[in-house]
């Protein structure tokens, strides 16, 4: 087997997230199913390009489809986000560590994502709703940089009905009227949650910066570094530990990661950019 | 299994492999590089005395460029003369590609490939294997050598079988040859006693350390980054200590298809001291500053890998040093952390 090439998949569906997000919607061109563990990521070819590491955003519970969503950025991304509904893109992975779901059982689950840092977590908060009865509390904190960059809006409302979830938003600038929520920056959700901090776990996803502040933060409100996960993010190139280009110290994110704890980096160099 | 072959009968059956039953041969030639098969019909110029190839022989398995699409029908190929150096380069590289998930192409490069290594006879300034725990010649323990050639003079050798492979090869080609005599094995033995003090004598202003001492060094503390940084000054970030490296072996997978249908893709060499190297969309760079580069590769090297495999992804080659247009010298910059870290400078006598 050739552990470079990907496979074919089709664009079934786009959903436009924000002016700069989009959720693609992709389906096997073979029929075969997709299965992966929440917080792995896939390498995603948009062929003749490039080729992009993204978590997808979906529950692994749903095999026959992926949801990735992705925020127009980059050269690669730039290209993709010109696709259409039909257009074939290709796919390698999943790869790498996801989330440790097993050890948040019983506990209470502390989510903080920041923009389209959210895209991970919403697949870990499906993978947690499913099982939802297996957690103490599930709390999640997002925060984004204005009302119109909020992704997922068309969720907010369903998952505000699930029982045992927590939602605490927050922009940091808005119009006047335009927002009811916090204004801030997310951090400043954490002020607000009371948690059992002995039977707790914080994940958090987000630009580098956010996973930055958070993580102080979070060392302040009394977590370990054992109990903060972080999704880390870079260039991942071959997803296989081999190409060098996501070394954080001795780790590869691809191969070791994506989900590290802070436990894990807090002593390696420039763990955020 | 032991043969006894003199330099021009080695010489002899080494092209006839060339000639009947062309095979392709990798050798090493007198001005110090690595010959190229292609244009060769004989093995002219072929040298077995020098230090290490100036090309590092990761090339064999690793090429600059390799399509990851095309399937290649490889001829059976011998490398000749490679050294200690290149060895444990390949053993990093064998963790690398070989682990986890499989590299198909390296594989199968290194499968097709014998491996035919030698002694280092003399040792130049800037080779320091025994830095790292090495030395200038290959022992069956040390793995990855199907078959060893050693001197007992300039016109002598020991041939050795380390592997199988090696076995095959020694009876297919060389058995009409004797044994070496226990004179020659304790000439070849004091042969390589020379070329050890040698190394020793041009590395003796460095340290001669424990091995994890270059760990314990290297290993990341931020109140040193000043030193990175004067280290790195002169540094030009050519990136020509990473491709002459040995055992570096970071690629960027080039997407080049023209449709799905048609696919193409490849693996092309790539450099850690660009700045782009670990850049991400949209331009936050875990590694902006050149020292933070600078001092990514040397921990690689001394920390990362060594944490990963247990042994040091630097092999002493020393074409680091041979390469640099700023002149930096890898065992000066460790010792200047040395120094500055106030540890204990041994030097044995």
């Amino acid at each position: 087997m050739n552990i470079y090439i990907p496979k074919n998949f089709k664009i079934i569906k786009i959903i436009e997230e924000t002016p700069n997000i989009k959720t693609f919607t992709l389906k096997p061109l073979n029929g075969e199913k997709f299965s992966f563990q929440t917080g792995q990521f896939i390498e995603l070819t948009v062929y003749g390009v490039g080729e992009a590491p993204f978590t997808p955003s979906s529950s692994p519970y749903k095999t026959e489809t992926i949801d990735v969503t992705i925020m127009r950025v980059g050269r690669m991304t730039e290209v993709l986000h010109s696709l259409r509904e039909g257009d074939i893109v290709g796919i390698r992975g999943p790869y790498g560590k996801g989330y440790p779901v097993e050890k948040f059982v019983g506990k209470e689950v502390l989510i903080i994502g920041g923009g389209v840092g959210l895209a991970p977590l919403r697949s870990l908060l499906l993978t947690l709703i499913e099982r939802i009865n297996e957690f103490k509390r599930i709390i999640l904190c997002y925060g984004a940089r204005t009302p119109q960059d909020v992704v997922y809006k068309y969720l907010f409302p369903e998952w505000k009905k699930v029982k045992g979830l927590e939602i605490l938003r927050s922009v940091d600038k808005c119009k006047p009227g335009e927002w009811d929520e916090t204004i801030g920056v997310v951090t400043c959700l954490l002020d607000k949650v009371q948690v059992d901090i002995k039977n707790c776990v914080a994940v958090v996803c987000g630009p580098p910066i956010m996973m930055k502040f958070t993580t102080l933060k979070l060392i302040d409100m009394n977590f370990s570094p054992a109990q903060i996960y972080l999704s880390m993010e870079r260039n991942m190139s071959c997803g296989l530990g081999k190409c060098g280009h996501c070394q954080i110290g001795s780790y590869f994110i691809c191969k070791d990661g994506p989900v590290f704890t802070w436990e894990q980096l807090k002593d390696i160099p420039e763990p955020f950019e | 299994m032991k043969r006894r072959v003199s330099y021009a009968d080695f010489i002899d059956i080494l092209n006839g492999l060339l000639e009947k039953e062309q095979k392709l041969i990798y050798y090493p030639l007198n001005n110090g590089h690595l010959s190229n098969t292609s244009v060769n019909k004989d093995l002219k110029n072929f040298s077995l005395l020098n230090i290490r190839t100036i090309e590092p022989i990761k090339l064999l398995f690793f090429p600059v460029k390799d399509s990851l699409v095309d399937k290649i029908e490889l001829k059976q190929r011998i490398g000749v003369g490679i050294k200690w150096c290149d060895i444990q380069a390949i053993k990093v590289l064998d963790k690398i590609f070989l682990s986890d998930y499989v590299d198909e192409s390296y594989k199968n490069y290194r499968e097709q490939t014998l491996i035919i290594t030698t002694d280092c006879i003399n040792p130049q300034q800037n080779c320091f294997c025994s830095l790292v725990g090495g030395k200038p010649y290959v022992e069956q323990k040390d793995g990855i050598s199907d078959l060893n050639i050693s001197f007992v003079d300039d016109n002598n050798l020991i041939l050795e079988s380390f592997s199988l492979t090696g076995d095959k090869f020694l009876q297919e080609y060389f058995n009409n040859f004797d044994e070496p005599t226990k004179t020659e094995e304790l000439q070849r033995d004091s042969n390589r006693e020379v070329a050890n003090k040698k190394i020793f004598n041009h590395n003796i202003e460095f340290l001669k350390e424990e091995n994890e001492k270059y760990y314990k060094t290297l290993k990341h503390t931020y109140e040193f980054d000043k030193i990175w940084d004067s280290a790195s000054e002169k540094c030009v970030q050519c990136g020509g200590c990473n491709f002459i490296c040995p055992s570096c072996y970071c690629f960027l997978i080039r997407e080049a298809s023209e449709s799905f249908e048609n696919q193409f893709r490849d693996k092309v060499w790539d450099v850690c001291h660009f700045t782009g190297y670990a850049r991400v969309a949209g331009g936050a760079n875990p590694r902006k500053y050149k020292y933070q580069r600078f001092r990514n590769r040397y921990q690689c090297k001394f920390v990362y890998r060594y944490e990963n495999f247990g042994f040091y992804a630097c092999t002493g080659c020393g074409r680091c040093i041979d390469v640099c247009p700023a002149k930096i010298d890898i065992r000066k910059v460790i010792r200047s952390l040395v120094l500055a870290k106030g540890e204990e400078v041994i030097v044995k006598k």
